[in-house]
């Protein structure tokens, strides 16, 4: 006979628990993406990406560093706490063997195109979009260390094709990190809650 | 008759603290778009970031090259601190000097006699912008051999008539794509693009790359003004 008391006596599911090596990797991920973003935009606006000197300008409050080359400092200054972040991540993620079952994986995908569960799609969904950003993240750093160095690293400019197209993809990270950051946030809340939101800040 | 009631302004000490935390966020936010700080990150990364620099830097590797079809004409804008020298090609002399062994003092003609390179490459600017340009000239290395440096020199120092001022590291003036160019697209060079004498290379950004040179000296220290837009904040190794 199967006794079911214990579950009774519990009526809310386990508190989410985070690894602290998780939490700082997180942390320290969003800081430093912030600064990026805020110096990158700097950057940015002394020459646009779209239309050159004519185009469009982002407004001051996005800004970090004030002028370009307080942009610039900023901007190097944040890309090795970011980089180094995302390096000591993936070696951490390895080393854990959690890169075996953290990521997106096929019974995903075979949950999501068959799966009539919903809680189990939007789990699926929600790991499709944290393995997503793992490649956004990396070629953020590819296109800005082809930027940073097109003369030693020139293979990197000859693989996007031309210093534009160089630009918008490196650009386009910004977009595309916010956009999943706003996702991620969704779909979170979603599968566990604010408790599992405050789970990986706290 | 209906009495009008007038809320009384409400702003209960929960409210007040979240807004005064809004606004002081807004004065932090504010100050992102002033500075915040560039001057001290600078002196924490700089020289970090210029080890890293060096230590990618090939002194002796020139920058793959692209095919004269290759060339952007329209894409090289014209960036300049103040004004536009009309320079005298007749009457004009480049100095060398410094700690050398052989001070020199050449014209325009003594200049033109000596080898002559031509390279496509791209020339990037801070601002963000790139242009695939042709340059000729002479190797910023050989004029620097024959006015023969003495062992200590490490630095360049490059002299404009617009009083422009830019410092090198020697190993990137004596890089075989540092050129003193006095061509630019298969064309003589174009005095707002720097005539008669201008550096080109595609080892450094433009604002390394000065115009307008009158006088070249060689160095064993840094000079106490790295450059005009250095010693306005701009990082000083700038290399590509």
């Amino acid at each position: 006979m199967v006794r079911d008391v214990p579950a009774q006596k519990s009526k809310s599911p386990p508190k989410p628990n985070q690894a602290i090596a998780a939490k700082i990797f997180h942390w320290i991920n969003l800081i430093s993406l912030i600064l990026m973003i805020g110096s990158g935009l700097q950057i940015y606006n002394a020459n646009p990406v779209f239309g050159g000197r004519g185009g469009w300008h982002f407004p001051s409050i996005f800004l970090l560093g004030g002028w370009l080359a307080g942009g610039r400092h900023w901007h190097f200054a944040a890309m090795w706490l970011f980089a180094l972040n995302l390096l000591g991540y993936g070696i951490y993620i390895f080393i854990s063997r959690r890169w075996k079952h953290r990521f997106v994986s096929s019974n995903d995908l075979k949950a999501l195109q068959k799966s009539q569960n919903v809680k189990r799609k939007t789990y699926a969904w929600h790991r499709l979009a944290f393995t997503a950003i793992i490649p956004v993240l990396l070629l953020a750093i590819l296109t800005g260390l082809g930027m940073y160095k097109p003369a030693q690293l020139h293979w990197i400019v000859d693989l996007f094709g031309s210093w534009q197209a160089l630009r918008v993809v490196h650009f386009i990270s910004v977009p595309v990190f916010i956009t999943f950051a706003v996702i991620h946030s969704l779909l979170g809340l979603k599968v566990g809650g604010s408790r599992l939101i405050k789970s990986i800040f706290f | 008759m209906r009495q009008i009631q007038v809320p009384k302004p409400y702003l209960p000490r929960r409210r007040f603290l979240q807004l005064s935390g809004i606004s002081s966020l807004g004065l932090i936010l504010g100050g992102c778009g002033v500075s915040l700080f560039d001057d001290v990150v600078q002196k924490a990364t700089e020289p970090l970031n210029e080890s890293v620099e060096t230590l990618l830097f090939n002194p002796q590797k020139p920058v793959p090259e692209f095919p004269a079809s290759a060339i952007e004409p329209d894409a090289l804008l014209v960036n300049t601190f103040d004004f536009t020298p009309d320079l005298d090609p007749a009457k004009f002399r480049l100095t060398v000097d410094g700690e050398v062994n052989r001070p020199m003092s050449l014209s325009l003609a003594e200049v033109e006699r000596m080898p002559l390179t031509s390279m496509t490459i791209r020339h990037v600017c801070v601002e963000g912008w790139a242009a695939i340009v042709q340059w000729g000239g002479v190797r910023l290395r050989d004029i620097v051999a024959l006015a023969q440096p003495k062992v200590n020199v490490r630095y360049v120092y490059f002299k404009s008539a617009d009083g422009y001022y830019e410092s090198w590291d020697l190993a990137s003036a004596l890089h075989p794509q540092t050129l003193l160019a006095y061509q630019k697209n298969g064309q003589p060079l174009p005095i707002e693009n720097g005539a008669p004498l201008r550096l080109a290379s595609p080892i450094k950004l433009g604002y390394k790359q000065s115009k307008w040179i009158t006088q070249i000296t060689l160095l064993s220290q840094k000079p106490p003004s790295l450059g005009y837009w250095e010693d306005r904040g701009y990082e000083w190794f700038a290399g590509l």
